[in-house]
């Protein structure tokens, strides 16, 4: 009697296999949707417009640092705006993707 | 009338003065509200997760869920490595959730009886962008060494625009506490002036026209009210947007190079 109760509390590691597998079934079969919260066009602009105004300043501020430093005025604040514009939009092109990817589930 | 100004909300004011090596160290309704803050965190979840059911009950499942939310965001966009950093990721979510949800109050029993939004200054969220960034910075180069410069530098890119895209990829790395922070406050800041012009314009209709303004002051009210719905909606979106960017930038300190 106490054998018979030991070996069903003591599960072999066939059947911890399958109570995994079947937790792990059901996990997927509940799995949230990935993009659980719901965002407004609203966040979506304020998103990139702050990704692409940081670009723009850090660029224009470090140019700028460069003037004062090296004293090449305006050089250095018009190439850095430039190079800024660019990481501003390399920024938002990461933006767009991480949304995308994101929404489309992946 | 009341007082209609949109701006006055965010004054902060000293309610404990306090000097320091020269330095104004005074309590501010802005402390009040941070300590507040952390305080109502704190009793939230201890009575929460007081009954520690295996079976929980409802405000237990809340944490709970809670917990996990953020635990799946940090395992899906960095990894099960990331999970080191689930306590930090963890309260900067739930301390900008509850700052931002404290601010929804349009009357609070607090200082001066109005309620403050400590995420609608940007010195406060400045400091937490910089908490992350700083982070990035210095866990990325403990762990990976030299390997962490790869971050800047794209694979694929041929030699002669090598250094201008360098030099962008540190731009753009620059930036990022900058529009990690100005997102948030801009958010807070823009949606709660907003709330702050229409109700005023009841008042001020009221003010203008008698009673006949007050009728008029129906539509704006209305239009508080849709705000109010948005503005709770935009309070937990700016605290999970927060979380999951920390995430995607704690990404980067532990595997740099992709």
């Amino acid at each position: 009697m106490s054998r018979e109760n030991k070996s069903q509390r003591d599960p072999s590691k066939a059947d911890l296999d399958d109570l995994q597998q079947r937790i792990d079934a059901r996990r997927e079969k509940y799995k949230p949707a990935p993009d659980t919260a719901p965002r407004s066009a609203w966040s979506l602009g304020m998103r990139y417009g702050s990704e692409f105004f940081g670009g723009v300043l850090v660029g224009a501020v470090l140019g700028f640092g460069l003037d004062y430093i090296a004293g090449w005025s305006p050089w250095g604040l018009i190439a850095g705006t430039m190079f800024g514009f660019a990481a501003g939009t390399l920024n938002v092109v990461r933006a767009a993707k991480d949304i995308s990817s994101e929404s489309n589930g992946g | 009338m009341a007082d209609t100004n949109p701006i006055k909300q965010f004054e902060v004011h000293e309610l404990v003065p306090f000097e320091a090596f020269g330095l104004n160290l005074a309590f501010t309704n802005s402390s009040f509200f941070m300590m507040l803050t952390t305080l109502v965190t704190i009793v939230l979840f201890t009575l929460a997760m007081s009954s520690r059911a295996l079976v929980p009950n409802r405000s237990q499942s809340v944490a709970e869920i809670i917990y996990g939310f953020v635990a799946d965001m940090l395992r899906s966009t960095a990894g099960n490595d990331a999970l080191r950093f689930f306590p930090f990721v963890f309260t900067l979510f739930i301390f900008i959730l509850v700052a931002n949800m404290l601010g929804m109050f349009p009357y609070f029993p607090g200082p001066g009886l109005h309620s403050f939004t400590i995420t609608s200054h940007l010195i406060v969220t400045v400091a937490l962008a910089m908490l992350v960034w700083l982070t990035v910075i210095v866990y990325g180069v403990f762990k990976n060494g030299a390997k962490f410069l790869k971050l800047f530098v794209p694979s694929g890119v041929p030699g002669y625009i090598l250094p201008f895209v360098v030099f962008i990829e540190v731009i753009s790395f620059i930036s990022r506490p900058v529009s990690h922070s100005v997102r948030l406050f801009a958010n807070m800041l823009a949606g709660h002036i907003l709330l702050k012009v229409f109700a005023g314009f009841i008042v001020m209709l009221g003010a203008g026209l008698g009673v006949g303004g007050y009728f008029i002051g129906i539509a704006p009210f209305a239009m508080t009210l849709g705000l109010t719905a948005l503005e709770f909606l935009v309070a937990f979106l700016q605290a999970y947007v927060f979380a999951i960017l920390t995430c995607i930038y704690l990404s980067d300190a532990l595997h740099p190079g992709h």
